[in-house]
């Protein structure tokens, strides 16, 4: 099998128009095409839009999104949706770095959240950053929620490749090599073998993640080929707590694989992949627990980092999971959201791990002011903050999508401050009063690294 | 406390814990026919009945299969 | 100064649970604690009036702060203090409010309890003075709370030196490299030997101090709550799905199950498909509603209490559930199931 080279177009700006063209790092949306790939009984009609960084655009209810991606005329991207699971492994896929194309609407199981194009917000969502085609929608009579959900995804991931074939004849701007996670068993010069266990929510309809096109519900954690992650083995059909949300996009560009793929060879040996579901039961979520740290032992990994998707019940399995690394003398750091509250003061975890370390994605509850846009798309009202969708408003981290990204995409973290009296003004006070957290925030980017 | 997430429980500390069989139904089990979960629902809330009339000095896990003592 | 002084029914001397209700009253002069407390400030500053409220009352009555705090400007106190309520919840969070309403007025208050007592979140911006856990600390909990008060009436402000209870706010903020980069720097320090570095502690346990055993079920009052988000169908008093701010209660009187339809779910945690199908899943109404009707409950209360357990802040829970005891305790129930998805 080929390894898989990452054939990068970087995406600077986007336009609609008549016919989908790259041209130097510049996309052109054909619209009635794009509209065309979004055809499906339970869709009554789509509306393609863009959202570029520094738009002073609000981007509402945003569901999945995706980074074009396709590997040309043979196709194979998306494996379980856009190919046969059997197919041509490898090779050369081509990336539309920069771009991405997410839905954005009501849908009733959906926490709704959002992403500001501009202001504080922008940097805390990675798609705040990216250039989106957004693509509003509306269901069809007689279509059921589930069956428009399903229209969109499919119809997402049509977009995602329609696009990225227009530059498959471009000169690329990098090409990336990915090599494979090296066998158990390979010398490695002292270095530790390190690899990551990804959870992947697993609660049915609404809540739910894709490998290869299905359910990893009742399924045992399996280890997995990272060059099939970037080809869109792994979709995700889960709308729970926004900012706790791993979209597809993510997953194309797993934060922890990449960084592990970047001190390969130098501070340690990439050792692969572990993807597990997060059962719904207490007895499943310790079979997979214990399992997962079997396989990591079984293939030769010395350290496990452990990633989640969702809130307490998924604190549930990351923490069962360090302990049963840790118990089997295995090295754990799993990526935890706070939930201290909106002033910081309560206590960080609901249930954490009793061993291993953790690394903070930020405050679920950490309050960000967001000024107002003059246009919104994916609903006139924001319902979460009771609001016109352009209005000014404050809302808790938690509505900014993957803000405190469970895989590690984003740079918010806490740290405590001087201990300061439980009388005294809680940060929340202090943003209205003094310094707003959003600016602290910001302020605070260059201040150090863990 | 009727919960499936027992170590959770545990670890913020309740006192008196019944394990459930699903996070989505604490008193329930869809997987049985209905006559079946109606007696694994009362037998769940018998058990909480037995666990509040326990003394207790930290969390304790009250399982429902667990055979009673007479004067329990 | 003038002090005013507050205690619960119970350190007033007022009785127990039985008297848990009363309103807020002002009784003269030191009562309980505040005697030893006025031996321990000496002749410079005086507790003229006691005040007084039951712990229930003050938990689930909204005005009783301010009624409390009528009574206290009508006895012209210069500083409200309030405690110790050690780790009482109630009491605690009667403690809490007084000061901070004090304080929102701006009358100078002081709240004493134990740092780990659920009511402390509310005291807003008034100081609290830390006590210990049980009233087996009652002097050196006075003796800090007496000097504390000096302190306060020369001027000066109180530090965590004086057992002001101070707590480290987590801040979130951006730094340079993102979590994942982090995680693998994580992971190497800790292959390296450092067992110490973690971004959040790992490890700690909270503890709760058991409830005493009812006699008998047989003939208990038992109550069923949730924070399983049940609510009529169409979710009529519109319960948050996440990130829950409050908590609501119905009526279940006469009601032998929840029927499908009738009643749903709004949790946003969790797929709701098999509560909804059947909402005794989540609150086990129909097998209590049985196991009454034989005897093996001596009676259901009236109404069940329910919240959205779904990102809402754990402060938050606690408060809820201090909430939960006071009602629960005024309507005479004396066991509760609380069924946690």
């Amino acid at each position: 099998m080929p390894a898989l080279r990452r054939i990068v177009h970087e995406i600077h700006s986007l336009e609609i128009s008549a016919a989908t063209r790259y041209e130097q790092h510049h996309l052109v949306v054909g619209r009635s095409r794009v509209e065309a790939l979004f055809a499906d009984p339970a869709l009554a009609s789509v509306r393609v839009h863009i959202a570029a960084p520094g738009d002073p655009v609000r981007i509402i209810a945003p569901l999945d999104v995706v980074e074009p991606r396709s590997k040309g005329s043979g196709g194979g991207a998306f494996p379980g949706w856009m190919a046969p699971v059997n197919r041509q492994r490898g090779g050369d896929i081509h990336v539309l770095r920069g771009a991405t194309v997410l839905a954005a609407g009501f849908l009733p199981r959906n926490q709704e959240g959002l992403i500001d194009m501009s202001g504080p917000a922008a940097q805390l969502s990675p798609f705040g950053r990216t250039n989106n085609i957004v693509i509003e929608f509306d269901r069809a009579d007689g279509a059921s929620w589930q069956e428009a959900e399903i229209a969109l995804r499919r119809g997402l991931l049509r977009v995602a490749v329609h696009l990225a074939d227009a530059a498959v004849d471009a000169a690329p701007d990098t090409i990336e090599e990915l090599a494979p996670p090296h066998r158990p068993g390979t010398p490695t010069g002292g270095l530790p073998r390190v690899g990551v266990i990804t959870n992947l929510q697993t609660q049915g309809a609404f809540k739910d993640v894709f490998v290869y096109g299905r359910s990893m519900a009742g399924s045992l954690p399996t280890l997995f080929d990272p060059a099939e992650i970037e080809e869109g083995a792994v979709i995700s059909g889960q709308y729970g707590h926004p900012a706790l949300r791993n979209p597809t996009y993510l997953h194309q560009n797993h934060p922890v694989i990449a960084e592990l793929r970047a001190r390969d060879g130098r501070d340690l040996h990439f050792a692969g992949v572990v993807l597990c579901p997060e059962p719904v039961e207490q007895g499943d979520k310790e079979l997979v627990s214990t399992h997962a740290a079997w396989l990591c032992r079984a293939a030769g990994f010395d350290a496990a980092i452990v990633t989640k998707e969702g809130a307490g019940n998924a604190d549930n399995d990351l923490m069962l999971k360090v302990d049963a690394l840790e118990a089997d003398g295995l090295t754990a750091v799993a990526l935890y959201a706070e939930m201290s509250g909106a002033d910081g003061t309560g206590p960080p975890l609901v249930a954490g791990p009793r061993r291993g370390a953790i690394v903070s994605t930020g405050n679920y509850d950490q309050r960000v002011t967001l000024p107002a846009v003059e246009r919104a798309l994916g609903g006139a009202r924001l319902r979460i903050a009771d609001a016109e969708a352009t209005a000014a408003v404050e809302v808790p981290t938690a509505a900014i999508l993957s803000a405190l990204s469970p895989l590690g995409a984003g740079r918010l973290t806490c740290r405590s401050n001087e201990e300061q009296p439980v009388g005294q003004k809680s940060v929340a006070e202090q943003s209205v009063g003094q310094k707003s957290v959003d600016q602290q925030l910001v302020g605070q980017q260059s201040g150090g690294t863990a | 406390m009727i919960t499936n997430l027992v170590t959770i429980a545990e670890q913020v500390g309740a006192p008196r814990i019944v394990p459930g069989r699903g996070i989505p139904y604490p008193s329930g089990d869809p997987n049985l026919s209905p006559q079946a979960e109606q007696a694994w629902r009362r037998r769940l809330v018998q058990r909480a009945l037995d666990a509040v009339a326990t003394a207790v000095e930290h969390p304790t896990i009250f399982e429902v299969d667990v055979v009673e003592r007479a004067d329990a | 100064m003038r002090i005013v002084h507050y205690l619960n029914q119970f350190y007033a001397g007022l009785g127990g649970e039985e008297t848990a209700g009363i309103g807020p009253r002002m009784l003269d002069g030191t009562v309980g604690p505040g005697r030893l407390l006025a031996q321990l400030l000496g002749d410079q500053h005086q507790i003229v009036a006691t005040i007084v409220c039951g712990d229930n009352h003050a938990a689930s009555n909204a005005t009783a702060s301010q009624e409390l705090l009528d009574l206290a400007r009508g006895a012209g106190a210069e500083l409200v203090v309030a405690g110790p309520a050690f780790g009482s919840g109630r009491y605690g969070l009667a403690c809490a409010r007084l000061v901070a309403a004090a304080d929102a007025a701006g009358l100078p208050a002081l709240a004493t309890m134990h740092p780990d007592n659920p009511g402390i979140t509310d005291a807003g911006t008034a100081p609290v003075v830390a006590a210990g856990a049980t009233a087996r600390e009652m002097r050196p909990t006075l003796q800090r709370v007496a000097a504390a008060i000096a302190k306060l009436a020369a001027g000066a402000t109180l530090t965590a030196g004086d057992g002001l209870v101070v707590k480290a706010a987590r801040i979130g903020r951006l730094v340079e490299q993102r979590a994942a980069a982090r995680a693998v720097e994580l992971v190497l320090r800790r292959l390296a030997g450092d067992q110490q570095s973690t971004e959040v502690p790992v490890g700690g346990f909270d503890a709760v101090e058991p409830a005493a055993p009812v006699d008998k079920a047989a003939s208990a009052t038992v109550a069923l709550v949730t924070e399983g988000a049940v609510v009529p169908a169409g979710n009529p008093d519109r319960l948050e799905s996440a990130r829950a701010t409050r908590w609501l209660r119905y009526q279940i009187e006469g009601v032998d199950a929840l029927a499908s339809g009738e009643w749903e779910s709004v949790a946003g945690g969790f797929a709701t498909t098999a509560a909804n199908a059947d909402p005794n899943r989540l609150l086990p109404l129909d097998a209590a509603r049985t196991l009454e009707r034989e005897g093996a409950i001596g009676r259901l209360h009236g109404e069940f209490m329910v919240t959205v357990g779904n990102g809402t802040p754990v402060a938050t829970a606690r408060r809820f559930g201090v909430e939960w005891a006071a009602e629960l305790r005024k309507a005479g129930v004396q066991a509760a199931i609380l069924t946690a998805t």
